[in-house]
């Protein structure tokens, strides 16, 4: 990417086009290619519930109506993930597990997307197995900030007037 | 849990008293020899500021000398029974639980390659040792630097993969980096700390074998008082001729030094901030920094944490001891001689926010020691600066003094008396002083036939000890005017201005060493210039100092060079062990830094920009979403702030985001999501950036 090239008048990212089916859906199909599904039949199919979740969500500001799209395509993905691994619905677990679904350890997850319950459960395993761990739960424990008595001329004149009683 | 304080022991009493004794009569004989010379005819204000002068410097000088000198004689005879790693402990209870282990790396804004090659090297070391399962790792970053930071959790991943190392190895980024270091592993101490019983504190760039690991945690179990256990690290993996000076000089020196150091501190003893272990329940008890009352350069946060931590544990009776003999503990040292002034710069300020805790009220003796050994190793430059000119302004005003051969009743001449013995003896003491040790630590390898190998033999060591000691000759007067520098610029708060320090090999270019030293070769000319008119005599005396000052530009450049750090290697010169039989884990380093196959493919891109790549790639951007610490929901004028970067990185690209604001976005999950969502939504700008 030549950033060079790119001015105030004409922006880093091109304006939105007016909202087509086919624009949209060829803007879907280039996400779930990068996610990993090719099974044309499979994109088409997900494609076309991620437009119906979107048109079914309320209007968020800032985002058009592919990118509305887009977003409901990642949360199916996420409602599926924590349908399958038992996951709470927390963003971080669904990100975790996201990642994990596309850093590769489960190749063929989009065959596992459309099984029945109970057939793709080696990739499940996978899932998990892949599923980041940042941090070990918490054992919190205190750590008081402790009392430096610093050097002052004063404070020493003023030990000597009022020596502190003896333990 | 503070420890009972323990009577003293007669052995470690006797040792302090000789060394102290030592050190003060040696001075008060140098003092001596001083006073002599100057108080034939009264001594004037300039002499006694000489001698004052004379007295801090010859006082820090003999400490040194000293401390190598017993460092030479226990590493001679092999005779230490106070060696922490001798003294036998208590039985183990062999059904008690095992001890948990927590390997924590700090980073902040570091190499992400070097850093994850380094702690992978470290893991690979223990899992040969197969006590792994005692261990865990945790990257605690306070990176800043957003390009960086998903670097970082990728190289964290990849490791993770690759190492099968889930629920062992941890990462974490801080939002906020309160207290520097010392924030950064109370975060860890208050968060996670529960499950340790010890922590094992390393540097970005810091390698540890395997088998020291396991022993210090042996150590550690065996004595239950001590609640911190320094190594001393090797320098290492340098290829630059300053670097390999600076490694032989470290790897030949440092062993008789460290022993030394023992000697007399033994469970007093200090924290060098990395490479050492922590019992992580009297860290969490007495190791709570507070913030000074004040401005910088004294007040605020402790930037020197590591000193003051010792000192907190031993005011608590807790032991801190220096495990000299343990071996297997390595650093990366700065390349050049600028970026060796450049560290110093960081450092020079926290040891002198020392000088103010050296006087608090409730340390021990040798606490407040290593506070002013810590303030003497930047002050000792400025003071050395002010003895030459004082030296230098009383030289001149003695070649003014016309000597009277005729006073008094006297019908004979009355000749003037000559101190040249007298002050010929002090230089030499001085010179002794400071060279010996380098001698000392040369026999030693007279006795061990496999170190004397390993440094290239008895002749190209001792060619080595010789090149050595004149570059550092050669540096010295540079290093004392940049410490100098920093010490009155800390003093005004006045900033110096460098850039980052840079920590892999490299070239200094003529344009830097100009830049950086071209005040420092004027100076040396014109001090030369006017000594040579005003005291002739004293202007040979001077030469090293001068000569240190006016060849600064190429020193510092020829020494910065890899070519000629190559050169003295194939020429068996510098040669440290480390380079003649590299241990298991350095050649670990290597292949990991050599690898180019990662587990996760992205990896094996190299995009522009992580940061970009962050926003559009769904892997990156799942898994930074995924390291993201929960947080409150940003406020309405926050949301405001985000929308305007996120219209700015529209309209504009995301070069016109600075590196801050850059972070912010990536701080803030919800503007995560739709920027990934706006970017997949456009049709691409260019390829480059979308499929």
């Amino acid at each position: 990417m030549d950033r060079n090239k790119v001015g105030v008048a004409e922006p880093y990212l091109p304006p939105p086009p007016l909202p087509s089916s086919e624009f949209a859906l060829a803007r879907l199909g280039g996400y779930w290619r990068a996610l990993g599904v090719s099974d044309p039949d499979q994109i088409a199919a997900l494609s076309e519930q991620a437009l119906r979740r979107a048109a079914e969500s309320p209007e968020s500001p800032g985002l058009d109506a592919v990118a509305r799209a887009l977003v409901a395509a990642g949360e199916l993905l996420d409602e599926w993930l924590a349908r399958a691994l038992d996951l709470p619905r927390s963003p971080p677990e669904l990100a975790a597990a996201r990642a994990a679904l596309l850093s590769g350890a489960a190749p063929n997850w989009p065959a596992a997307l459309f099984a029945a319950p109970g057939e793709a459960d080696t990739v499940l395993d996978a899932l998990r197995a892949a599923r980041a761990e940042p941090v070990p739960a918490p054992s919190p424990g205190a750590m008081p900030a402790q009392r430096i008595e610093l050097f002052g001329s004063l404070n020493s004149l003023r030990r000597l007037w009022r020596p502190q009683p003896r333990a | 849990m503070t420890q009972t304080v323990q009577p003293p022991i007669m052995g470690h009493t006797l040792r302090r008293v000789v060394f102290f004794l030592l050190a003060l009569l040696t001075t008060l004989g140098a003092m001596g020899l001083m006073v002599s010379v100057f108080q034939t005819d009264g001594i004037s204000p300039m002499e006694l500021i000489l001698l004052v002068l004379y007295a801090i410097l010859f006082s820090w000088i003999c400490i040194s000398f000293w401390t190598a000198f017993m460092g030479f004689f226990v590493v001679l005879t092999g005779r230490d029974r106070w060696a922490i790693s001798r003294q036998s402990g208590p039985a183990l209870d062999p059904v008690a639980p095992k001890p948990r282990t927590a390997i924590l790396m700090p980073i902040y804004n570091e190499d992400s390659e070097r850093v994850f090659a380094g702690l992978r090297a470290i893991h690979q070391s223990l899992a040969d040792t197969g006590q792994l399962g005692g261990f865990d790792f945790f990257v605690l970053s306070d990176t800043r630097d957003p390009d960086v930071w998903v670097e970082e959790e990728l190289r964290w991943q990849d490791m993770v993969r690759a190492l099968d190392g889930k629920g062992r190895i941890f990462y974490r980024n801080r939002p906020e980096n309160v207290s520097r270091k010392s924030g950064n592993l109370e975060d860890f101490c208050t968060r996670w700390g529960g499950h340790y019983r010890y922590m094992i504190v390393l540097d970005a760039d810091s390698i540890m074998k395997g088998e020291t690991l396991v022993e210090m945690v042996r150590i550690m179990e065996r004595h239950p008082r001590v609640a911190l256990l320094q190594t001393p690290p090797v320098p290492i993996n340098r290829e630059s001729l300053f670097a390999r000076i600076l490694q032989f000089a470290g790897s030949l020196y440092g062993r008789m030094f460290t022993a030394g150091l023992n000697y007399w501190q033994l469970g007093e003893s200090n924290y060098w901030g990395h490479n050492a272990i922590i019992r992580i329940q009297p860290f969490l008890d007495h190791c709570g920094l507070p913030k000074l009352p004040g401005r910088e350069p004294f007040g605020g946060d402790i930037l020197s944490h590591d000193f003051v931590e010792a000192a907190l544990l031993r005011r608590a009776g807790w032991e801190v001891w220096l495990a000299y003999d343990l071996e297997g503990s390595y650093e990366e040292i700065p390349p050049t001689l600028i970026d060796y002034a450049k560290r110093d710069r960081r450092w020079c300020q926290g040891n002198l926010q020392h000088l103010r805790l050296a006087l608090s009220g409730g340390f021990n003796a040798l606490s407040r020691l290593h506070f002013l050994m810590g303030v003497m190793s930047y002050a000792a430059s400025p003071l050395w600066l002010l003895f030459l000119l004082a030296t230098g302004i009383d030289a001149y005003f003695q070649t003014r003094h016309e000597p009277v051969y005729f006073f008094g009743e006297n019908w004979a001449p009355v000749w003037p008396v000559s101190f040249a013995v007298e002050m010929t003896t002090v230089l030499l003491v001085t010179l002794t002083m400071l060279f010996l040790p380098k001698v000392l630590a040369l026999l030693l390898l007279l006795k061990d036939g496999r170190l004397r190998r390993a440094h290239g033999g008895m002749l190209k060591a001792t060619l080595s000890v010789a090149l050595e000691t004149l570059f550092s000759v050669l540096t010295a007067p540079v290093l004392m005017l940049f410490q100098t520098k920093f010490v009155l610029a800390i003093l005004l708060r006045r900033a110096v201005g460098w850039p980052p320090q840079q920590r892999g090999d490299h070239m200094t270019s003529f344009r830097e060493a100009a830049l950086t030293h071209g005040v420092q070769t004027l100076i040396g000319i014109v001090a030369g210039a006017l000594s040579y008119r005003y005291v002739p005599a004293f202007f040979w005396w001077f030469i090293p100092v001068l000569l240190g000052l006016v060849l600064a530009i190429p020193v510092s450049m020829l020494s910065s060079s890899i070519a000629l750090g190559h050169r003295a290697r194939q020429l068996g010169l510098f040669l440290t062990p480390e380079e003649t039989e590299p241990p298991v884990v350095l050649d670990y380093l290597a292949e990991n830094l050599e690898e180019d196959e990662p587990v996760l493919p992205v990896l094996r891109e190299r995009p522009a920009s992580r940061f970009v790549q962050a926003l559009t790639d769904p892997y990156v951007n799942a898994l930074h979403l995924s390291l993201l610490p929960p947080r409150e929901p940003p406020g309405k004028r926050r949301r405001h702030y985000l929308e305007g970067l996120i219209h700015q990185l529209e309209e504009e690209g995301p070069d016109s985001l600075s590196a801050p604001q850059k972070r912010d976005l990536l701080s803030d999950p919800e503007t995560l999501t739709r920027l990934h969502a706006l970017f997949w939504s456009r049709p691409p700008a260019n390829a480059g950036i979308l499929p």
